[in-house]
């Protein structure tokens, strides 16, 4: 078994793959990595989500068939939700601190992901001015993007790891830890993945980092319920990391493990006390 | 007086060996220590916040001026050792993670933290889980490396870029 490291979307991304003669298609994987964080990247100011962000609502723009994919993705999670994910609270985020400040918020009155509209299927427009970030997306996506090229150049197993949304692929299941939320050093083996993925959303590292939540309620009604507070753990195991990742955001908000939209996406809840 | 027990994991993905097969594929590379004046240790921590020192003994070169530093970020609760490979221009070319290692339930100062990891291998006696790979929790920052790779881009400026 092969594995190697790097930093990206602002983590740290593992791809182990069980043949050691892979070693060109782990780099290729890593350079798709690359390509997701360069346009959907909210820190990049060149991004392609920040030229999305700054003027889909004046004219209609052109995007990469893959920022294409994951809005599509994004809005049927939302639709299937009734709302509880939605990638339009960038501005959220900015407000907290937790994300740079591109635009001048105050100027906005911004809409959502339900305001985008799709005029070819590459060329996209909003009706209200948008502020969206796929920091809870697109870690997923691009694990499955890395998976496809791991696939295509010839690997017949592995895994894809970034920062704890991960997929495992091909015929050998991969014992997975999931770690406890009571005890960060602790984990907790929850069996073997075969062919699927699991993503985890929890609060432990921003809370040992004194930040404010990331996990923004888009339905909060004042402004107290724009960041969900808890302390346990809410992982979603499913057959790709995209959805895995995007609805450990609808079970951590809504905390219901048989949400109506896990059946509809054949994924499965699993709670970590703390 | 019981003494806490140290949880850790480490992993480890590459050597110096295979990082330098993974920047520079097909080069040779010489070794090109660096001495680190007290100065530019200092400059290297301002630009980056980390405390730590550099140490200068992990630098090599391509015969056509491409560097390849090898260095390492400690966090609270993480030590992170790295490669960077850059150009002779200072760009950078690509950044492979060599080491990862993971400690809780330990609050002591960050030299001693670093100490009990220096120099040690999965064979060291110290509690390391290395067979644990696939752990799925939220996102670890990155926050760290980025000031490393910070202070290496410091030390290219200032000492590597005249040679």
């Amino acid at each position: 078994m092969k594995t190697r490291c790097q930093a990206l979307l602002g983590t740290f991304v593992e791809i182990s793959v069980d043949q050691d003669e892979h070693l060109s298609a782990i780099a290729k994987a890593f350079a798709t990595i690359k390509l997701v964080q360069d346009l959907m990247s909210f820190h990049n100011p060149l991004s392609e989500l920040n030229a999305i962000n700054q003027r889909s609502h004046l004219s209609p723009i052109t995007i990469h068939p893959w920022t294409a994919q994951i809005l599509h993705i994004a809005h049927e999670i939302y639709a299937q939700s009734s709302g509880l994910f939605n990638c339009g609270i960038g501005h959220r985020l900015v407000a907290a601190g937790l994300l740079p400040q591109h635009l001048d918020l105050a100027q906005y009155q911004f809409g959502g992901i339900e305001d985008i509209k799709f005029i070819t299927p590459k060329l996209m427009t909003s009706s209200k001015p948008i502020c969206l970030d796929l920091g809870g997306i697109a870690k997923g996506f691009a694990v499955d993007q890395a998976v496809e090229v791991l696939r295509l150049n010839g690997v017949e197993s592995g895994c894809v790891n970034a920062g704890g949304d991960l997929r495992v692929f091909g015929s050998s299941p991969r014992p997975v830890h999931i770690r406890n939320p009571k005890s960060l050093g602790q984990l907790i083996e929850i069996g073997s993945i075969q062919n699927g993925a699991i993503a985890t959303s929890s609060l432990y590292f921003s809370k040992r980092d004194r930040k404010h939540s990331h996990i923004i309620n888009p339905l909060a009604k004042s402004d107290s319920d724009i960041h969900a507070d808890f302390s346990e753990s809410f992982s979603i195991v499913a057959n790709q990391c995209v959805y895995a990742d995007a609805l450990t955001k609808v079970f951590a908000l809504s905390k219901n493990d048989e949400h109506p939209c896990f059946n509809h996406f054949s994924a499965q809840a699993i709670r970590i006390a703390a | 007086m019981m003494s806490i027990p140290i949880i850790a994991q480490a992993k480890i993905y590459a050597s110096v060996e295979q990082a330098q097969k993974i920047l520079f594929p097909k080069k040779q590379l010489s070794k090109s220590p660096i001495l680190i004046t007290d100065d530019l240790q200092e400059r290297m921590r301002q630009a980056s916040s980390i405390r730590h020192p550099f140490q200068g003994d992990r630098i090599w070169k391509t015969a056509d001026g491409a560097w390849l530093i090898v260095d390492e970020v400690v966090g609270k609760h993480e030590m992170i050792t790295y490669a960077v490979g850059m150009s002779s221009n200072g760009s950078i070319l690509g950044i492979e993670i060599l080491e990862y290692v993971e400690s809780y339930g330990y609050e002591v100062a960050e030299e001693q933290w670093r100490k009990q990891f220096i120099g040690k291998s999965a064979t060291d006696p110290i509690k390391l889980n290395q067979d644990i790979q696939n752990i799925s929790g939220a996102t670890l920052s990155c926050k760290h490396l980025t000031d490393g790779v910070k202070r290496v881009t410091v030390l290219f400026e200032a000492a590597l870029k005249a040679k």
